[in-house]
Protein backbone atom coordinates (compact mmCIF):
# COMPACT_ATOMS: atom_id res chain seq x y z
CA UNK A 1 0.00 0.00 0.00
CA UNK A 2 1.50 3.47 -1.04
CA UNK A 3 1.94 5.90 1.77
CA UNK A 4 -1.30 8.21 -0.40
CA UNK A 5 -3.45 4.87 0.21
CA UNK A 6 -2.56 4.77 3.68
CA UNK A 7 -3.32 8.09 4.50
CA UNK A 8 -6.95 7.74 2.56
CA UNK A 9 -7.66 4.58 4.73
CA UNK A 10 -6.46 6.40 7.67
CA UNK A 11 -9.10 9.90 7.03
CA UNK A 12 -11.84 7.34 6.51
CA UNK A 13 -11.52 5.19 9.54
CA UNK A 14 -11.36 8.69 11.51
CA UNK A 15 -14.54 9.40 10.25
CA UNK A 16 -16.13 5.97 10.39
CA UNK A 17 -17.26 5.92 14.28
CA UNK A 18 -19.25 8.91 13.57
CA UNK A 19 -20.72 7.98 10.43
CA UNK A 20 -21.85 4.64 11.72
CA UNK A 21 -23.70 6.28 14.53
CA UNK A 22 -25.34 8.97 12.95
CA UNK A 23 -26.76 6.16 9.87
CA UNK A 24 -27.73 4.06 13.13
CA UNK A 25 -29.38 6.88 14.82
CA UNK A 26 -30.94 9.33 12.27
CA UNK A 27 -31.18 7.25 8.54
CA UNK A 28 -32.33 4.35 9.84
CA UNK A 29 -34.62 5.16 11.31
CA UNK A 30 -35.87 7.85 9.47
CA UNK A 31 -36.44 5.19 6.46
CA UNK A 32 -38.28 3.51 9.19
CA UNK A 33 -40.76 5.94 9.89
CA UNK A 34 -41.40 6.54 6.58
CA UNK A 35 -41.61 2.83 5.88
CA UNK A 36 -44.16 2.67 9.15
CA UNK A 37 -46.38 5.05 8.22
CA UNK A 38 -47.50 2.74 5.64
CA UNK A 39 -48.35 0.24 7.94
CA UNK A 40 -51.10 -0.20 10.33
CA UNK A 41 -49.96 -1.89 13.84
CA UNK A 42 -52.48 -3.99 15.18
CA UNK A 43 -52.51 -4.83 18.99
CA UNK A 44 -50.35 -7.95 19.78
CA UNK A 45 -47.19 -6.65 17.43
CA UNK A 46 -48.65 -7.48 13.50
CA UNK A 47 -48.71 -5.06 11.19
CA UNK A 48 -50.36 -4.85 8.03
CA UNK A 49 -49.67 -2.58 4.98
CA UNK A 50 -52.34 -0.41 4.08
CA UNK A 51 -50.87 2.01 1.24
CA UNK A 52 -52.14 5.39 1.94
CA UNK A 53 -54.85 4.79 4.69
CA UNK A 54 -52.99 6.52 7.43
CA UNK A 55 -52.10 9.33 5.57
CA UNK A 56 -55.96 9.99 4.98
CA UNK A 57 -56.56 9.30 8.60
CA UNK A 58 -54.51 11.61 9.81
CA UNK A 59 -54.53 14.45 6.98
CA UNK A 60 -58.46 14.11 7.66
CA UNK A 61 -58.81 14.44 11.01
CA UNK A 62 -59.51 17.96 11.75
CA UNK A 63 -57.53 17.77 15.67
CA UNK A 64 -54.38 17.25 13.15
CA UNK A 65 -54.71 20.57 11.47
CA UNK A 66 -55.97 22.68 14.48
CA UNK A 67 -52.45 21.12 15.52
CA UNK A 68 -50.76 22.57 13.10
CA UNK A 69 -52.71 25.66 13.10
CA UNK A 70 -51.14 26.37 16.82
CA UNK A 71 -47.51 25.25 15.65
CA UNK A 72 -48.23 27.51 13.21
CA UNK A 73 -49.72 30.42 15.47
CA UNK A 74 -46.47 30.08 17.56
CA UNK A 75 -43.96 30.08 15.34
CA UNK A 76 -45.88 33.64 13.33
CA UNK A 77 -45.81 34.82 16.56
CA UNK A 78 -42.76 34.20 17.93
CA UNK A 79 -40.11 34.13 15.09
CA UNK A 80 -40.44 37.71 14.10
CA UNK A 81 -40.50 39.34 17.40
CA UNK A 82 -37.50 37.18 18.55
CA UNK A 83 -35.40 37.94 15.70
CA UNK A 84 -36.74 41.74 16.03
CA UNK A 85 -36.31 41.96 19.26
CA UNK A 86 -32.62 40.37 18.67
CA UNK A 87 -31.49 42.61 15.89
CA UNK A 88 -32.45 45.83 17.89
CA UNK A 89 -30.53 44.93 20.93
CA UNK A 90 -27.60 43.51 19.23
CA UNK A 91 -27.14 47.14 17.57
CA UNK A 92 -27.84 48.80 20.91
CA UNK A 93 -25.14 46.64 22.40
CA UNK A 94 -22.81 47.35 19.37
CA UNK A 95 -22.91 50.86 20.49
CA UNK A 96 -22.20 50.50 23.87
CA UNK A 97 -19.26 52.24 24.73
CA UNK A 98 -17.73 49.82 27.33
CA UNK A 99 -16.77 46.78 26.61
CA UNK A 100 -17.43 45.42 30.16
CA UNK A 101 -20.84 46.62 30.28
CA UNK A 102 -21.62 45.28 26.75
CA UNK A 103 -20.11 41.81 27.93
CA UNK A 104 -22.15 41.63 31.32
CA UNK A 105 -25.67 42.81 29.55
CA UNK A 106 -24.81 40.03 26.96
CA UNK A 107 -24.44 37.89 29.36
CA UNK A 108 -27.90 38.06 31.06
CA UNK A 109 -29.57 37.79 28.11
CA UNK A 110 -27.62 34.78 26.88
CA UNK A 111 -28.58 33.49 30.35
CA UNK A 112 -31.75 32.19 29.68
CA UNK A 113 -30.38 29.62 27.12
CA UNK A 114 -28.64 27.00 29.37
CA UNK A 115 -32.12 26.22 31.25
CA UNK A 116 -33.58 23.56 30.19
CA UNK A 117 -37.07 24.23 29.01
CA UNK A 118 -38.90 22.72 31.22
CA UNK A 119 -37.36 24.89 33.98
CA UNK A 120 -38.05 27.81 31.94
CA UNK A 121 -41.72 26.90 31.63
CA UNK A 122 -42.38 26.40 35.10
CA UNK A 123 -40.66 29.38 36.40
CA UNK A 124 -43.05 30.88 33.67
CA UNK A 125 -45.99 29.07 34.56
CA UNK A 126 -46.19 30.48 38.02
CA UNK A 127 -45.42 34.27 37.04
CA UNK A 128 -48.69 33.89 34.51
CA UNK A 129 -50.50 31.56 37.78
CA UNK A 130 -54.30 33.21 37.80
CA UNK A 131 -54.74 33.63 41.33
CA UNK A 132 -51.16 34.36 42.91
CA UNK A 133 -49.47 35.05 39.55
CA UNK A 134 -47.13 38.17 39.46
CA UNK A 135 -48.29 39.18 36.33
CA UNK A 136 -51.94 39.46 37.48
CA UNK A 137 -50.69 41.33 40.05
CA UNK A 138 -48.88 43.63 38.26
CA UNK A 139 -51.99 44.24 36.28
CA UNK A 140 -54.14 44.73 39.38
CA UNK A 141 -51.72 47.48 39.88
CA UNK A 142 -52.37 49.29 36.79
CA UNK A 143 -56.03 49.08 37.21
CA UNK A 144 -56.33 46.42 34.57
CA UNK A 145 -58.12 43.39 34.91
CA UNK A 146 -56.56 40.14 35.44
CA UNK A 147 -55.89 37.97 32.74
CA UNK A 148 -56.37 33.88 32.95
CA UNK A 149 -52.66 33.44 30.54
CA UNK A 150 -52.18 29.30 30.22
CA UNK A 151 -55.68 28.73 30.91
CA UNK A 152 -57.62 31.09 28.62
CA UNK A 153 -58.34 29.54 25.32
CA UNK A 154 -57.58 33.17 23.33
CA UNK A 155 -54.00 33.99 25.71
CA UNK A 156 -52.13 30.64 25.78
CA UNK A 157 -50.67 30.64 22.49
CA UNK A 158 -49.35 34.38 22.58
CA UNK A 159 -48.21 33.39 26.41
CA UNK A 160 -46.59 30.27 25.76
CA UNK A 161 -45.20 32.43 22.52
CA UNK A 162 -43.17 35.08 25.26
CA UNK A 163 -41.29 32.10 27.13
CA UNK A 164 -39.84 30.85 23.55
CA UNK A 165 -39.06 34.72 23.11
CA UNK A 166 -37.37 34.53 26.29
CA UNK A 167 -35.38 31.81 25.74
CA UNK A 168 -33.99 32.34 22.78
CA UNK A 169 -33.27 36.34 22.31
CA UNK A 170 -30.25 35.92 23.38
CA UNK A 171 -28.60 33.33 21.42
CA UNK A 172 -29.91 35.25 18.51
CA UNK A 173 -28.62 38.17 19.91
CA UNK A 174 -25.38 37.21 19.98
CA UNK A 175 -25.08 35.80 16.45
CA UNK A 176 -25.95 39.25 15.50
CA UNK A 177 -23.56 40.62 17.58
CA UNK A 178 -20.64 38.98 16.45
CA UNK A 179 -21.59 39.90 13.00
CA UNK A 180 -22.27 43.03 13.22
CA UNK A 181 -18.43 43.42 15.13
CA UNK A 182 -17.16 41.93 11.82
CA UNK A 183 -18.23 45.21 9.29
CA UNK A 184 -15.40 46.83 8.61
CA UNK A 185 -15.72 50.84 10.14
CA UNK A 186 -14.62 52.36 6.99
CA UNK A 187 -17.96 50.77 5.30
CA UNK A 188 -19.64 53.57 7.90
CA UNK A 189 -17.00 56.24 7.25
CA UNK A 190 -17.69 55.80 3.67
CA UNK A 191 -21.71 56.00 4.22
CA UNK A 192 -21.24 59.47 6.11
CA UNK A 193 -19.11 60.53 3.46
CA UNK A 194 -21.47 60.29 0.82
CA UNK A 195 -24.13 61.90 3.09
CA UNK A 196 -26.06 58.81 5.15
CA UNK A 197 -27.58 59.62 8.31
CA UNK A 198 -27.44 56.91 11.09
CA UNK A 199 -30.80 55.58 9.65
CA UNK A 200 -29.52 55.41 6.06
CA UNK A 201 -26.43 53.52 6.95
CA UNK A 202 -28.71 50.77 8.86
CA UNK A 203 -31.06 50.32 5.68
CA UNK A 204 -27.99 50.38 3.37
CA UNK A 205 -24.96 48.95 4.73
CA UNK A 206 -25.45 46.84 8.29
CA UNK A 207 -28.60 45.16 7.22
CA UNK A 208 -27.82 43.85 3.65
CA UNK A 209 -24.10 42.80 5.25
CA UNK A 210 -26.51 41.11 8.14
CA UNK A 211 -28.57 39.28 5.60
CA UNK A 212 -27.00 36.09 6.29
CA UNK A 213 -27.11 36.02 9.43
CA UNK A 214 -30.96 37.17 9.57
CA UNK A 215 -31.49 34.19 7.25
CA UNK A 216 -29.98 31.83 9.19
CA UNK A 217 -31.33 32.71 12.50
CA UNK A 218 -35.00 33.08 11.30
CA UNK A 219 -34.24 29.40 10.18
CA UNK A 220 -33.06 28.35 13.24
CA UNK A 221 -35.86 29.91 15.33
CA UNK A 222 -38.36 28.21 12.99
CA UNK A 223 -37.54 25.23 13.64
CA UNK A 224 -37.07 25.60 16.99
CA UNK A 225 -40.71 26.67 17.29
CA UNK A 226 -42.01 24.63 15.03
CA UNK A 227 -40.51 21.78 17.29
CA UNK A 228 -41.70 22.59 20.42
CA UNK A 229 -42.90 20.25 22.82
CA UNK A 230 -41.51 20.95 26.53
CA UNK A 231 -42.93 23.99 27.41
CA UNK A 232 -45.99 22.51 26.67
CA UNK A 233 -45.81 19.08 28.18
CA UNK A 234 -45.06 20.71 31.03
CA UNK A 235 -47.55 23.12 31.14
CA UNK A 236 -50.94 23.28 29.44
CA UNK A 237 -50.45 19.43 28.14
CA UNK A 238 -52.17 20.83 25.00
CA UNK A 239 -54.74 22.21 26.76
CA UNK A 240 -56.82 24.59 27.44
CA UNK A 241 -59.38 22.54 25.07
CA UNK A 242 -56.42 21.70 22.57
CA UNK A 243 -55.79 25.50 22.22
CA UNK A 244 -51.90 24.82 23.12
CA UNK A 245 -51.73 21.25 21.65
CA UNK A 246 -48.83 21.61 19.20
CA UNK A 247 -47.96 19.11 16.33
CA UNK A 248 -45.06 17.45 18.12
CA UNK A 249 -47.51 17.10 21.43
CA UNK A 250 -49.71 15.06 19.01
CA UNK A 251 -47.20 13.38 17.48
CA UNK A 252 -45.76 12.09 21.35
CA UNK A 253 -49.37 11.50 22.71
CA UNK A 254 -50.39 9.40 19.33
CA UNK A 255 -46.91 7.20 19.53
CA UNK A 256 -46.69 6.72 23.02
CA UNK A 257 -49.97 7.03 24.51
CA UNK A 258 -52.31 5.48 22.19
CA UNK A 259 -49.50 3.51 20.95
CA UNK A 260 -50.81 3.95 17.39
CA UNK A 261 -47.43 3.76 15.73
CA UNK A 262 -48.52 3.95 12.21
CA UNK A 263 -50.60 7.55 12.41
CA UNK A 264 -47.41 8.53 14.52
CA UNK A 265 -44.85 7.55 11.57
CA UNK A 266 -47.59 9.68 9.29
CA UNK A 267 -46.84 12.97 11.64
CA UNK A 268 -43.10 12.05 11.67
CA UNK A 269 -42.38 12.27 7.80
CA UNK A 270 -44.83 14.92 8.14
CA UNK A 271 -42.66 17.11 10.86
CA UNK A 272 -39.82 16.23 8.76
CA UNK A 273 -41.16 16.95 5.36
CA UNK A 274 -42.44 20.60 6.65
CA UNK A 275 -38.97 21.67 8.06
CA UNK A 276 -37.38 20.63 5.17
CA UNK A 277 -39.78 22.69 2.96
CA UNK A 278 -39.35 25.60 4.77
CA UNK A 279 -36.43 25.67 5.18
CA UNK A 280 -35.55 25.41 1.29
CA UNK A 281 -37.93 28.03 0.48
CA UNK A 282 -36.69 30.53 3.18
CA UNK A 283 -33.23 29.88 2.15
CA UNK A 284 -34.35 30.54 -1.76
CA UNK A 285 -36.54 33.80 -0.78
CA UNK A 286 -34.14 35.55 1.39
CA UNK A 287 -31.18 34.52 0.46
CA UNK A 288 -31.51 36.38 -3.04
CA UNK A 289 -31.26 39.74 -1.32
CA UNK A 290 -27.87 39.60 -0.27
CA UNK A 291 -26.26 39.46 -4.15
CA UNK A 292 -26.36 43.47 -4.29
CA UNK B 1 -24.30 66.44 23.34
CA UNK B 2 -27.20 65.59 21.66
CA UNK B 3 -25.29 61.53 20.43
CA UNK B 4 -23.84 61.87 24.66
CA UNK B 5 -27.45 61.50 25.49
CA UNK B 6 -28.56 58.88 22.74
CA UNK B 7 -25.89 56.98 24.17
CA UNK B 8 -27.57 57.33 27.59
CA UNK B 9 -31.44 55.82 25.86
CA UNK B 10 -29.98 52.46 24.45
CA UNK B 11 -27.85 52.13 27.48
CA UNK B 12 -30.76 52.40 29.86
CA UNK B 13 -32.97 50.31 27.17
CA UNK B 14 -30.42 47.60 26.99
CA UNK B 15 -30.17 47.84 31.04
CA UNK B 16 -33.45 47.80 31.54
CA UNK B 17 -34.09 44.81 29.35
CA UNK B 18 -31.68 42.83 30.43
CA UNK B 19 -32.74 42.64 33.95
CA UNK B 20 -36.24 41.97 32.31
CA UNK B 21 -34.63 39.22 30.90
CA UNK B 22 -33.00 38.41 34.36
CA UNK B 23 -35.86 38.26 36.22
CA UNK B 24 -37.92 35.13 36.27
CA UNK B 25 -34.53 33.59 37.69
CA UNK B 26 -34.59 36.01 41.00
CA UNK B 27 -38.40 35.20 40.94
CA UNK B 28 -37.31 31.31 40.99
CA UNK B 29 -34.95 32.38 43.52
CA UNK B 30 -37.06 33.98 46.23
CA UNK B 31 -40.35 31.68 45.48
CA UNK B 32 -38.39 28.77 46.74
CA UNK B 33 -37.38 30.44 49.98
CA UNK B 34 -40.92 31.16 51.06
CA UNK B 35 -43.54 29.50 52.79
CA UNK B 36 -47.08 28.39 51.34
CA UNK B 37 -48.80 31.33 53.58
CA UNK B 38 -46.09 33.71 52.28
CA UNK B 39 -46.63 33.41 48.64
CA UNK B 40 -50.03 33.29 48.61
CA UNK B 41 -49.71 36.88 50.93
CA UNK B 42 -51.86 39.51 49.85
CA UNK B 43 -50.66 42.27 48.65
CA UNK B 44 -48.09 40.45 47.34
CA UNK B 45 -44.28 40.34 48.82
CA UNK B 46 -41.39 40.25 46.78
CA UNK B 47 -38.88 38.96 49.23
CA UNK B 48 -39.08 35.76 51.66
CA UNK B 49 -39.49 36.12 55.31
CA UNK B 50 -36.41 34.06 56.21
CA UNK B 51 -33.96 34.25 53.86
CA UNK B 52 -32.47 31.31 55.41
CA UNK B 53 -35.57 29.08 55.13
CA UNK B 54 -34.48 25.85 53.20
CA UNK B 55 -37.47 23.43 54.17
CA UNK B 56 -39.16 23.40 50.33
CA UNK B 57 -35.43 21.92 49.53
CA UNK B 58 -35.59 19.42 52.56
CA UNK B 59 -39.55 18.80 51.39
CA UNK B 60 -38.42 18.51 47.33
CA UNK B 61 -35.63 15.60 48.33
CA UNK B 62 -38.07 14.29 50.81
CA UNK B 63 -40.92 13.77 48.19
CA UNK B 64 -39.15 12.36 45.67
CA UNK B 65 -35.73 10.70 45.20
CA UNK B 66 -34.44 13.93 43.80
CA UNK B 67 -30.76 13.30 44.75
CA UNK B 68 -31.25 10.22 42.64
CA UNK B 69 -32.68 12.81 39.63
CA UNK B 70 -29.60 14.90 39.87
CA UNK B 71 -27.16 11.78 40.10
CA UNK B 72 -28.60 10.06 37.36
CA UNK B 73 -28.49 13.23 35.03
CA UNK B 74 -25.28 13.87 35.98
CA UNK B 75 -24.24 10.42 34.86
CA UNK B 76 -25.82 10.35 31.42
CA UNK B 77 -24.53 14.00 30.56
CA UNK B 78 -20.98 13.32 31.89
CA UNK B 79 -21.00 10.02 29.59
CA UNK B 80 -22.72 12.15 26.64
CA UNK B 81 -20.13 14.56 27.14
CA UNK B 82 -17.66 12.33 26.69
CA UNK B 83 -18.74 10.18 24.00
CA UNK B 84 -19.45 13.23 21.70
CA UNK B 85 -15.46 14.81 22.47
CA UNK B 86 -14.07 11.52 21.15
CA UNK B 87 -15.90 10.62 18.39
CA UNK B 88 -16.49 14.20 16.87
CA UNK B 89 -12.50 14.76 17.16
CA UNK B 90 -12.11 11.93 15.79
CA UNK B 91 -14.33 12.88 12.58
CA UNK B 92 -13.70 16.41 12.52
CA UNK B 93 -9.89 15.22 12.32
CA UNK B 94 -10.78 13.10 9.31
CA UNK B 95 -12.69 16.26 7.49
CA UNK B 96 -10.69 18.63 7.95
CA UNK B 97 -6.84 16.96 7.33
CA UNK B 98 -7.45 13.93 5.20
CA UNK B 99 -9.27 13.68 1.56
CA UNK B 100 -10.90 10.50 0.74
CA UNK B 101 -12.77 9.12 -1.73
CA UNK B 102 -16.38 10.59 -0.96
CA UNK B 103 -15.34 13.05 1.77
CA UNK B 104 -17.57 15.44 0.26
CA UNK B 105 -20.30 13.44 0.39
CA UNK B 106 -19.80 12.35 4.08
CA UNK B 107 -19.71 15.59 5.56
CA UNK B 108 -22.75 16.87 3.31
CA UNK B 109 -24.69 13.78 4.48
CA UNK B 110 -23.47 13.93 8.43
CA UNK B 111 -24.58 18.29 8.25
CA UNK B 112 -27.58 16.92 6.52
CA UNK B 113 -28.81 15.18 9.22
CA UNK B 114 -29.49 18.73 11.11
CA UNK B 115 -32.52 18.90 9.11
CA UNK B 116 -33.72 15.63 10.18
CA UNK B 117 -35.85 16.67 13.64
CA UNK B 118 -35.64 14.06 16.21
CA UNK B 119 -39.12 14.00 16.68
CA UNK B 120 -39.20 12.48 12.82
CA UNK B 121 -37.39 8.91 14.09
CA UNK B 122 -38.28 8.61 17.97
CA UNK B 123 -40.43 5.99 16.89
CA UNK B 124 -38.36 3.54 15.07
CA UNK B 125 -35.30 4.25 17.72
CA UNK B 126 -38.32 3.26 20.38
CA UNK B 127 -38.51 0.31 18.98
CA UNK B 128 -35.10 0.11 18.54
CA UNK B 129 -34.48 0.50 22.11
CA UNK B 130 -37.49 -1.39 23.37
CA UNK B 131 -35.83 -5.01 20.99
CA UNK B 132 -32.55 -4.54 22.51
CA UNK B 133 -33.86 -4.68 25.90
CA UNK B 134 -33.04 -0.69 26.54
CA UNK B 135 -35.95 0.38 28.10
CA UNK B 136 -35.57 1.92 31.26
CA UNK B 137 -31.70 1.78 31.12
CA UNK B 138 -28.96 4.37 31.14
CA UNK B 139 -27.63 2.41 28.17
CA UNK B 140 -31.07 3.39 26.68
CA UNK B 141 -31.42 6.83 27.88
CA UNK B 142 -28.19 7.67 26.15
CA UNK B 143 -28.49 5.88 22.76
CA UNK B 144 -29.61 8.54 20.95
CA UNK B 145 -27.23 11.25 22.66
CA UNK B 146 -23.74 10.11 22.49
CA UNK B 147 -22.69 12.38 19.19
CA UNK B 148 -24.33 15.36 18.02
CA UNK B 149 -23.62 17.01 14.85
CA UNK B 150 -22.87 20.29 16.29
CA UNK B 151 -19.92 18.68 17.69
CA UNK B 152 -18.40 17.19 14.56
CA UNK B 153 -18.98 20.79 12.86
CA UNK B 154 -17.08 22.25 15.78
CA UNK B 155 -14.65 19.81 15.93
CA UNK B 156 -14.24 20.36 12.07
CA UNK B 157 -14.25 24.03 12.09
CA UNK B 158 -11.26 24.21 14.88
CA UNK B 159 -9.25 21.64 13.68
CA UNK B 160 -8.91 23.09 10.05
CA UNK B 161 -7.02 26.19 11.57
CA UNK B 162 -4.27 24.12 13.50
CA UNK B 163 -1.20 23.93 10.76
CA UNK B 164 -1.14 21.19 8.45
CA UNK B 165 2.95 21.30 8.93
CA UNK B 166 2.67 20.31 12.27
CA UNK B 167 1.25 17.50 11.20
CA UNK B 168 3.54 16.56 8.20
CA UNK B 169 5.99 17.16 10.59
CA UNK B 170 5.41 14.69 13.19
CA UNK B 171 4.36 12.11 10.11
CA UNK B 172 8.17 12.69 9.10
CA UNK B 173 9.35 11.64 12.31
CA UNK B 174 7.49 8.55 12.31
CA UNK B 175 4.39 8.87 14.25
CA UNK B 176 1.71 7.01 13.71
CA UNK B 177 -1.69 8.75 12.75
CA UNK B 178 -3.14 7.75 16.14
CA UNK B 179 0.11 9.23 17.57
CA UNK B 180 -0.75 13.12 15.68
CA UNK B 181 -4.36 13.12 16.87
CA UNK B 182 -3.34 12.45 20.12
CA UNK B 183 -0.16 14.79 20.48
CA UNK B 184 -0.22 17.18 18.08
CA UNK B 185 -3.73 17.81 17.33
CA UNK B 186 -5.93 17.37 20.25
CA UNK B 187 -3.66 19.12 22.15
CA UNK B 188 -3.90 22.24 19.63
CA UNK B 189 -7.70 22.75 19.78
CA UNK B 190 -8.29 22.52 24.02
CA UNK B 191 -10.62 25.63 23.95
CA UNK B 192 -13.20 23.91 21.66
CA UNK B 193 -13.00 20.47 23.82
CA UNK B 194 -13.62 22.13 26.48
CA UNK B 195 -16.60 23.96 24.78
CA UNK B 196 -17.91 20.80 23.47
CA UNK B 197 -17.69 19.04 26.74
CA UNK B 198 -19.54 22.10 28.19
CA UNK B 199 -22.33 22.60 25.77
CA UNK B 200 -22.93 18.81 25.03
CA UNK B 201 -23.40 18.31 28.78
CA UNK B 202 -25.70 20.91 29.31
CA UNK B 203 -28.24 20.06 26.40
CA UNK B 204 -27.80 16.28 27.47
CA UNK B 205 -28.80 17.82 31.36
CA UNK B 206 -31.71 19.93 29.77
CA UNK B 207 -33.53 16.84 27.57
CA UNK B 208 -36.61 16.30 28.31
CA UNK B 209 -38.48 13.84 25.12
CA UNK B 210 -36.40 11.09 24.48
CA UNK B 211 -36.46 10.08 28.66
CA UNK B 212 -40.14 10.88 28.31
CA UNK B 213 -39.85 8.28 26.10
CA UNK B 214 -37.50 5.81 27.87
CA UNK B 215 -38.00 6.20 31.11
CA UNK B 216 -40.99 4.48 32.83
CA UNK B 217 -39.32 3.32 37.08
CA UNK B 218 -38.96 6.70 39.19
CA UNK B 219 -35.22 5.41 40.18
CA UNK B 220 -34.27 5.99 35.97
CA UNK B 221 -35.58 9.47 36.01
CA UNK B 222 -33.74 12.33 35.57
CA UNK B 223 -33.52 15.67 36.53
CA UNK B 224 -36.44 17.51 33.85
CA UNK B 225 -38.89 14.42 34.51
CA UNK B 226 -37.95 14.91 38.26
CA UNK B 227 -39.37 18.35 37.83
CA UNK B 228 -42.43 17.49 35.60
CA UNK B 229 -43.37 15.24 38.67
CA UNK B 230 -44.27 18.14 40.94
CA UNK B 231 -46.39 19.69 38.90
CA UNK B 232 -50.00 18.06 38.19
CA UNK B 233 -53.49 19.39 36.33
CA UNK B 234 -55.19 20.77 39.70
CA UNK B 235 -52.78 22.05 42.17
CA UNK B 236 -49.32 22.82 42.02
CA UNK B 237 -47.19 23.51 45.35
CA UNK B 238 -44.90 26.43 43.31
CA UNK B 239 -42.63 26.68 46.77
CA UNK B 240 -41.70 23.02 45.68
CA UNK B 241 -41.62 23.37 41.99
CA UNK B 242 -39.47 26.61 41.91
CA UNK B 243 -36.77 25.03 44.90
CA UNK B 244 -36.83 21.97 42.52
CA UNK B 245 -36.01 24.02 39.63
CA UNK B 246 -33.54 26.13 40.86
CA UNK B 247 -31.81 22.62 41.92
CA UNK B 248 -31.77 21.80 38.35
CA UNK B 249 -30.87 24.85 36.99
CA UNK B 250 -27.93 26.16 39.17
CA UNK B 251 -25.66 23.62 38.43
CA UNK B 252 -25.63 24.20 34.69
CA UNK B 253 -25.65 28.15 35.53
CA UNK B 254 -22.71 28.46 37.08
CA UNK B 255 -20.44 26.51 34.33
CA UNK B 256 -22.11 28.41 32.07
CA UNK B 257 -21.57 31.56 33.40
CA UNK B 258 -17.48 30.72 34.26
CA UNK B 259 -17.29 29.32 30.71
CA UNK B 260 -19.36 32.43 28.70
CA UNK B 261 -16.37 33.09 26.77
CA UNK B 262 -16.05 29.54 24.73
CA UNK B 263 -19.56 28.97 24.30
CA UNK B 264 -20.62 32.26 22.58
CA UNK B 265 -16.95 32.01 20.56
CA UNK B 266 -18.64 28.30 19.42
CA UNK B 267 -21.98 29.22 19.40
CA UNK B 268 -20.51 32.39 16.58
CA UNK B 269 -18.57 29.52 14.78
CA UNK B 270 -20.25 27.38 13.84
CA UNK B 271 -23.60 29.35 14.34
CA UNK B 272 -25.67 25.97 15.44
CA UNK B 273 -28.41 24.35 17.02
CA UNK B 274 -31.97 24.27 17.06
Amino acid sequence: MTHFQRQRRAGFLFVLPALVYFALVFLVPLVESVIGSFYRTVPGGDSRFVGLRLYEKVLGDSSFWQAVNNTLGLVVMSVPTTVILALALALGLHRLASLRWRSAWTAMYFLPFSVSLVAAALIWQWMYDPVYGLLNHLLGRLGLPPQKWLQSLDMVRPSLAVVNVWLRLGFDTIIFLAALQAIPGEYYEAAAIDGAGAARALRHVTLPLLNPQIVMVGILEMIFNFKVFDTVYATTQGGPAGASQTVIMLLYDTAFKYFRLGEASVMAVFVFVSLLLITLLQWRLFRRQVEY
Amino acid sequence: MKTARRHWVVGTLVAAGALCVFFPFFWMAVTSLKTVPEIQRVPLQVFPDRWANLDNYREVFQRQPFGRFLANSALIASISAFSSVVVSSLAGYGFAKFRFPGHGLCFFAIVGILMVPFQSVVVPLYLWVNRLGLVDTYAGILAPDLVSVFGVFLMRQSIEVVPTDYIDAARIDGAGELGIFWCVVLPSVKPALATLVIVKFMWTWNELFWPLVVVNSPTMKVVTLGLVSFTNMYFIEYNLVTAAAVLSTVPILVVFLVCQKWIVRAVVMSGLKG
